[in-house]
């Protein structure tokens, strides 16, 4: 049994043993502070040979004669501005003078900044280094109390003194001879010359590493700073404001309705944590907002209120890649109230204005309308932490880093800080105050494991905010209560299933779709007709015949909007009995349906369109792969093909009028993820998507299902109809692109119509690299603004137009199981036609604006849902590709910075970032960067923008939150990580 | 900024300098307190608390008369000033009911209640000052008051708090520590060595617990020759208080009547 | 004797051994338990911290301080705390309230007068809730309680002083628990360590012409007080004070010797409340002998 002791303390002790005091909290509380501590004999020294200290010893005397100024030997003690500034030095092999760390040194270092303080602890363990950890402060010699007046900073160097003076006379009285010094090292001049005074040996540490026998190697170490004076850290309570208040909101309100501010929805850089934009109507291009103080706490998707700055005082964005993570990794997370020098010179260096031409509306915000804050996906940023031990409950202030990188970190105060490491939590941030350097937030929930498949799925859930619940009851009961048995009744004329519906039973309808495709909500048919011309028919899952409006299951449609696909998970929109079987078209089952058919001359001219109800019975249902053999097939001669090579040479003709017309074939990189198997959902490869004839075939009659219907809503409900557009971009959008396209390739971008861009896209050929006409198309693709449903009373006809497709009208209507526009436009129809009465809140003009605002918006969350799911897998792929050494790809570079190259993947559809350690010379004007090259004695590499190059891609974890990133580097031309 | 602290450094040293196995120190102050039958307030660290008990005497509520024993009524009340924060509690207040349900069923196998029917025993516990181990505090000095009653009591009682840093167990904590750490208080019969009190609010992986358990029972031990010295000190003092007067007086008696 | 104690830490003072709860004494084959001991396994245990005492084969522990445990005979002070049926409940230091039945008290009218239900309707006329009397202790009842009676000139009512409450141990048994001081100042004893200082009253004034004065006995008025009985009385319950809280038994005596003392000394009555004169009369009240 251990020994279990009363620890007495003389009441004379009392002065210097017990401290109770109050003091007042940042919110002006009163606290009342009670502290003890218990002073011993029995802290041993650490010396060895030591005849009165017990214990382990580290500090030996030998073989540390080499200091030309001591030649007896000694011990270094250093002072706490040592390892604050020269943390570099002490951490050299080289550097290897037994050393004394006092505990006051080590708290300091700790209260003064974290990261410094695990390296110092980490340099305590490292092997070869002799320090011993010298509790001054319960040594009964050496605890020493503030006094009066004497700041702590004072207070701290007088015990570092005494602990130095009681070393000498510890040392002097247990060794007769071969006394080695005990050496104060401080960059303090005042703490040298009282230490003098004292009769302590003090030195500073210049001076004591010239005196070394490896003078030369270690004086490289020493950190410029070591010639000034360190500063004492300021008082707390100075909490200076580190943001400018915002106006109030009268004011704010005022100023834009006078226009004398500008509102918008804040957007932060991905690129550069110190700046962002706001897009606004005044502006052709975004307002710019540079630096910290100016974006003034907004967070991205917040609405604010700018003011915008004289022309002459504009800028440009940066062209650095400014990494908050990289340049704040030594912030603390407890006192973010103190401005540390060395965040604001970086960051002052990073928003220096760099001396490019093209510059833009700059301005500060002044205040915020509307915050968007949500809850958001972090993780924890674990050097942020005090304790990390498992089972400690205290009250940690730590780092939450959210996955976006749009977002700045947020401090969160927890508990149980240590056991979220390594996990995707949910935090939500509370406020930010403007003493506050980074916003305040509050747990919410953990997700799981990083990497979990279930966490990060999740996770992309909660971030691009898709409702992934299951339905509940109220909506459950809305479906057929047959279920799965659920069948087309039987033709007869009471039957209500069969009110106005054709019965198109015995068409030779097939559906074609991706496979594996579980919601088929399409499906076509073609003959031709005795006069010489050809019927064709879209035939769209009748959803409107289950969901009304009005009901839990409509109201919940409507708020989901979309289904969501994900790489492993489908979240849908509709519940899964009538998305995958009674709406899903499926062969040989009796299906009711919305009908298209067109009356087309061979040459693809519409004669005539109807839209009807009907009821279908597929006969197949294809891959796009198995549709396009069939129709490849000479051999196949079944009417089932003969109408597939019917719809095809009609498609064909369609698509070449579409072209004609001047519709854009734009490209995004789509890339498809294998999986192993459903079970175990692991990836194991990534290819890009293939497109087949057959895809065209499909897509091109969907389109002219959607422009019929589209024209005969907007004619049957002109104020109210739910169409969709796409606006053409505006000219500036283009100009990096067209400049980048001259310069660097001397092609021109013609802009002027969606024809003349379609046109000179075209032109935009390379012959040694196939590829890059597909990548000027993505870029391209950027430039553009995105399509949205509108409502077609609430904007100009003259803004119905859709740009892509080079149509004037345009809806969508053929996927009414996974969109509920789709739905909207189906009830619309179904009243154009007369089929049934349209309900009342279709005729409102807010209630169908309200919707869309809805589906627009889910659909852009969806669109970015699934892409971060593909990434994620892409990102385990090359993990599970590249084990350790990473996997080299084809790559080009598509946007210069200062410190880097952005490339693209193009084999992989991913994007990243390329930085370069050493300086390099940059020419914003031409788009290129001069790097020197990796292999000695060639000359200087320039890489510009369009260079196909070679890039090394791993997987690694951030060793702080432990998010998987991306990592890129250049292989070729140069090798960047030798750089 | 109490996360800055380490509850227990690399060099083995706790925050305030003790070790792991080390406990704070104890002080007992048995005098008098006004005119109850038994007080004592008791020290450990800077935590402080001074307990008086009344009784056994009459009920003052008829209800809580037992026929057979005495009824053992607690009350706490945790001085404003006693906390780092000023704040008052009320009576009804939840926690300070637990600590007074706490303490009495500590007690209530320990006090020979049966000796005293229809009886009521008070006990009131004050809180003067708190830095960790309130309750450990609490019972000890309910002990030393009940004991300086003459109540009679089946064995002695002594509490203490023990806690675990990662997987190093330490003995009584400090508020700094038991806000940080696991900890368990329990409450121990040093002759028959069996536990009237074990509790805990925070959760303590069972592997742990055994360890701790047995290290505070260890410590309650500790705690009880120390207490245990308190009392017979007392009592000697008051005993030859008595007797050098009254032998005194005694003489004086004789000579008086020698003079008559 | 033979007593096993683990005498190494026992506080020797006077001979007397001290013990703790839950130490064990001795065998219990040898050895009979007796008050403040249990038996468990074969052994005495003590239950109170205290001195062991042993008459022949029984071993008791007597706790320093105690509540008042009561003998037949013993004269104390108390305060009504309840009326109740036919009987007063009185708060006499004890573990429970002490009855006063009505048929213990003198009733107007004649010492031997039968109790009539009229009585029973004025019993608050007689004491009420919160009056201080003094009694002797009758008899006891099976729960343990004490009934009282005042069946005496000298027993009753109590006014024109205060109260002074000490440890009842501290409370000598003495020929008489009346005493009267020299300086005009009565003073009762009570066994209970209630003590009663009262302005002097003469014994043929407190017996009366008819030997019972109902009203006098009775009565709820203090008679007038000069301010130098006033101050005596402060000054003797501000000595008895101050000798308890030294743990200073109190008899007829010492009390004396301790006011002369202090008219010696020409102490003020509050100066006694102060630690050092404290110290200083307790000194000087034993240094005499």
């Amino acid at each position: 049994m251990v020994d279990i002791t009363i620890r007495k303390r003389p009441r004379a002790e009392a002065v210097i043993t017990q401290r109770k005091f109050f003091k007042k909290t940042a919110r002006g509380k009163i606290i009342k502070v009670l502290r003890e501590r218990y002073l011993r004999d029995d802290v041993s020294c650490g010396v060895l040979s030591c005849t009165e200290c017990s214990g382990e010893a580290v500090l030996s005397l030998d073989a540390h004669l080499q200091h030309k100024l001591f030649p007896s030997g000694h011990f270094i003690l250093p002072d706490t501005n040592v390892f604050l500034s020269q943390m570099d030095l002490v951490e050299s092999e080289m550097f290897t003078t037994p050393m004394v760390l006092l505990q006051t040194v080590i708290e300091e270092v700790r209260h003064r900044s974290l990261p410094l303080y695990n390296r110092l602890k980490a340099l305590i363990k490292t092997e070869g280094k002799r320090i011993w950890v010298f509790y001054n402060e319960y040594r009964m010699e050496t605890a020493i109390v503030r006094g009066e007046g004497e700041t702590p900073n004072d207070r701290n160097d007088r015990g570092i003194r005494k602990a130095t003076a009681w070393y000498s006379t510890h040392i002097s009285s247990t060794h007769r001879q071969n006394r080695p010094a005990v050496i104060l090292l401080t960059e303090d001049a005042a703490n040298r010359r009282k230490a003098e005074a004292e009769g302590i040996t003090t030195i500073s540490l210049r001076r004591y590493v010239e005196g070394m026998i490896n003078a030369t190697q270690l004086l490289d170490l020493l950190a410029a700073a070591g010639s000034d004076e360190i500063e004492p850290t300021k008082a707390v309570e100075g909490r200076q404001a580190l943001y400018p208040d915002y106006l109030p909101t009268s004011t704010l309100l005022a100023g834009v309705k006078a226009g004398d501010l500008h509102q918008g929805h804040f957007n932060a850089d991905q690129y550069n944590y110190l700046e962002g934009s706001v897009s606004v109507q005044t502006f052709s291009k975004p307002i710019l907002l540079v630096g910290r103080e100016h974006m003034n706490r907004a967070v991205q998707g917040d609405v604010v209120a700018v003011e915008v700055f004289d022309e002459t005082e504009w800028m440009a964005p940066a062209d650095e890649v400014v990494d908050q993570d990289a340049t704040l990794k030594n912030d603390d997370a407890d006192d973010s109230g103190e401005e540390e020098e060395a965040v604001v010179d970086a960051e002052s260096k990073a928003v220096s204005t760099s001396p490019s031409s093209n510059k833009q509306p700059t301005g500060r915000i002044v205040g915020v309308i509307k915050r968007n804050w949500r809850a958001y996906v972090c993780h924890i940023d674990s050097t942020s932490l005090t304790s990390s031990n498992s089972t400690s409950l205290s009250l940690q202030t730590v780092f939450a880093t959210p996955v976006s990188r749009l977002l700045p970190r947020i401090r969160l105060r927890t508990r149980q800080a240590p056991t979220l490491i390594g996990q995707k939590i949910l935090v939500t941030i509370d406020r930010w105050g403007n003493t506050s350097r980074y916003p305040e937030g509050h747990f919410v929930r953990a997700l799981g494991k990083v990497e979990s498949k279930e966490a990060e799925q999740e996770s992309l859930l909660l971030e691009f905010e898709v409702p992934y619940r299951p339905f509940g009851k109220a909506i459950l009961d809305c479906l057929p209560p047959e279920g799965d048995n659920w069948v087309v009744p039987p033709k007869a004329d009471g039957n209500l299933a069969w009110r106005d519906r054709e019965d198109l039973r015995n068409l030779l309808i097939c559906s074609i779709d991706p496979p594996g495709c579980q919601d088929i909500d399409d499906a076509l048919h073609a003959r031709a007709l005795p006069n010489g011309n050809i019927e064709a028919g879209v035939h769209i899952a009748d959803v409107s015949y289950f969901v009304h409006p009005d009901t839990p299951m409509d109201s919940e449609a409507a708020s989901r909007g979309t289904t969501v696909y994900l790489v492993d998970k489908r979240i849908d929109m509709l519940p899964a009995l009538l998305g995958t079987n009674l709406c899903s078209l499926r062969p040989h089952v009796e299906r009711l349906a919305f009908s298209a058919i067109w009356e087309l001359t061979p040459d693809a001219d519409i004669v005539n369109v109807r839209f009807t109800k009907s009821v279908i019975a597929s006969k197949a249902a294809f891959t796009y792969e198995e549709a396009q053999i069939r129709k490849d097939d000479p051999n196949l001669r079944d009417p089932l093909t003969a109408s597939i090579r019917l719809l095809n040479s009609l498609a064909l003709k369609l698509k070449a009028k579409r072209m004609a017309a001047g519709a854009l074939n734009l490209a995004s990189p789509e890339v498809k993820i294998h999986l192993d198997s459903s079970e175990s959902s692991d990836p194991i490869d990534v290819e890009q998507k293939e497109m087949r004839e057959t895809n065209s075939l499909v897509e091109e009659f969907m389109l002219l299902a959607n422009v019929s219907v589209a024209r005969k809503i907007q004619e049957s409900f002109p104020a109210t109809a739910v169409l969709r557009r796409h606006l053409p971009p505006p000219k500036t959008n283009f100009e990096k692109l067209q400049d980048i396209l001259k310069k660097r390739k001397g092609m021109v971008l013609d802009i002027s119509s969606s024809g003349s861009l379609a046109a000179s896209l075209d032109r935009c050929i390379d012959a040694s690299q196939p590829t890059f006409n597909t990548l000027v198309r993505i870029m391209a693709t950027r430039c553009m603004l995105s399509a949205e449903y509108f409502c077609s009373g609430s904007v100009g006809r003259d803004t119905f137009g859709h740009y892509g497709l080079a149509s004037e009208i345009y809806t969508h209507f053929t996927s009414p199981i996974r969109r509920y526009a789709d739905v909207l436009a189906h009830r619309q129809l179904a009243a154009a036609i007369g089929y049934s009465p349209l309900h009342a809140s279709l005729h409102s003009k807010h209630h169908v604006e309200r919707v869309l605002d809805v589906a627009n918006r889910r659909h852009r969350m969806a669109q970015m849902a699934g892409r971060a799911s593909v990434e994620f897998y892409v990102g385990l792929a090359l993990k599970g590709r590249g084990e350790k050494q990473g996997v080299k790809e084809e790559a080009f570079v598509i946007r210069t910075f200062r410190n880097g190259v952005g490339v693209f993947v193009s084999k992989l559809g991913i994007e990243g970032l390329v930085m370069f350690k050493r300086d390099t010379q940059f020419d914003p004007d031409n788009y290129t960067i001069t790097v020197p090259s990796s292999t000695k004695g060639l000359g200087d590499v320039m890489i510009s923008v369009f260079d196909k190059v070679v890039v090394n891609i791993e997987v690694e974890k951030d060793r702080n939150t432990q998010r998987g990133k991306v990592k890129m580097s250049l292989i070729e031309p140069v090798d960047s990580r030798a750089l | 900024m109490s996360s800055r602290i380490e509850i227990l450094n690399e060099g083995g040293f706790r925050s305030d300098g003790r070790r792991q196995y080390e406990l704070r120190d104890i002080t007992i102050d048995m005098s008098q307190q006004g005119t109850a039958d038994g007080s004592a307030i008791i020290t450990h660290g800077l935590t402080q608390v001074l307990v008086s008990v009344f009784g056994p005497r009459e009920a003052k509520m008829r209800s809580q008369t037992l026929y057979d024993r005495a009824n053992i009524n607690v009350e706490v009340s945790i001085a404003s000033f006693s906390t780092g924060e000023r704040r008052k509690r009320s009576r009804g207040d939840k926690r300070i009911l637990e600590m007074a349900a706490t303490i009495k069923s500590t007690f209530e196998p320990v006090v020979q209640t049966n000796l005293y029917p229809r009886s009521q025993i008070d006990i009131f516990v004050q809180v003067l000052q708190q830095d960790g181990g309130l309750l450990q505090a609490c019972i000890n000095a309910t002990m030393l008051a009940l004991a300086s009653a003459g109540i009679s009591l089946l064995d002695f009682v002594s509490a203490v708090t023990g806690g675990v840093h990662s997987t190093s167990p330490m003995l009584d904590l400090t508020a700094l520590e038991e806000n940080d750490i696991p900890h368990v208080t329990v409450a121990v019969m040093p002759r028959t060595g069996k536990v009237t009190l074990i509790t805990m609010e925070t959760r303590l992986h069972v592997d742990r617990f055994e360890e701790i358990f047995k290290l505070a029972c260890e410590a309650g031990k500790v705690i009880h020759g120390e207490m245990r010295a308190a009392i017979r000190l007392r009592t000697g003092m008051l005993i030859s208080a008595m007797q050098s007067v009254s032998q005194n007086a005694g003489e004086k008696e004789d000579e008086q009547m020698y003079e008559y | 004797m033979d007593i096993d104690l683990d005498g190494d830490e026992d506080f020797d003072s006077g001979g007397s051994k001290l013990t703790c709860p839950g130490e064990p004494l001795t065998s219990a084959q040898d050895y009979m338990r007796g008050h403040g001991t249990y038996v468990e396994n074969e052994e005495v245990i003590a239950s109170v911290a205290g001195t062991i005492e042993r008459v022949n084969k029984l071993v008791t522990v007597r706790a320093v301080r105690t509540r008042y445990n009561a003998e037949v005979g013993d004269l104390v002070v108390g305060r009504i705390t309840e009326v109740q049926p036919r009987r007063w409940k009185v708060d006499a230091n004890s573990r429970q309230d002490a009855v006063l039945m009505l048929s213990s008290v003198n009733l107007p009218g004649g010492v031997q007068r039968r109790k009539l239900e009229s009585d029973e309707l004025q019993m608050r006329t007689f004491f009420e809730e919160g009056d201080l009397l003094v009694a002797e202790v009758q008899a006891f009842f099976g729960d343990g309680s004490m009934s009282l009676h005042t069946r005496s000139l000298r027993y009753g009512k109590l006014r024109n002083g205060q109260l002074v409450v000490v440890p009842p141990i501290l409370v000598c048994r003495l020929k008489s628990h009346f005493i009267t001081l020299p300086c005009g100042v009565d003073l009762i004893l009570g066994l209970n360590g209630y003590i009663w200082v009262s302005k002097h009253v003469k014994q043929s004034d407190r017996e009366g012409e008819e030997g019972f004065d109902a009203e006098a006995v009775y009565s709820n008025q203090n008679d007038a007080i000069d301010d130098f009985t006033r101050i005596a009385i402060s000054h003797v319950t501000n000595i008895i004070r101050a000798l308890a809280t030294r743990f200073i038994p109190l008899s007829d005596t010492i009390l004396l010797k301790a006011y002369e003392w202090i008219v010696e000394q020409g102490s003020d009555v509050k100066d006694l409340l102060q630690e050092d004169i404290g110290d200083a009369l307790v000194a000087g009240i034993t240094a005499i002998g």
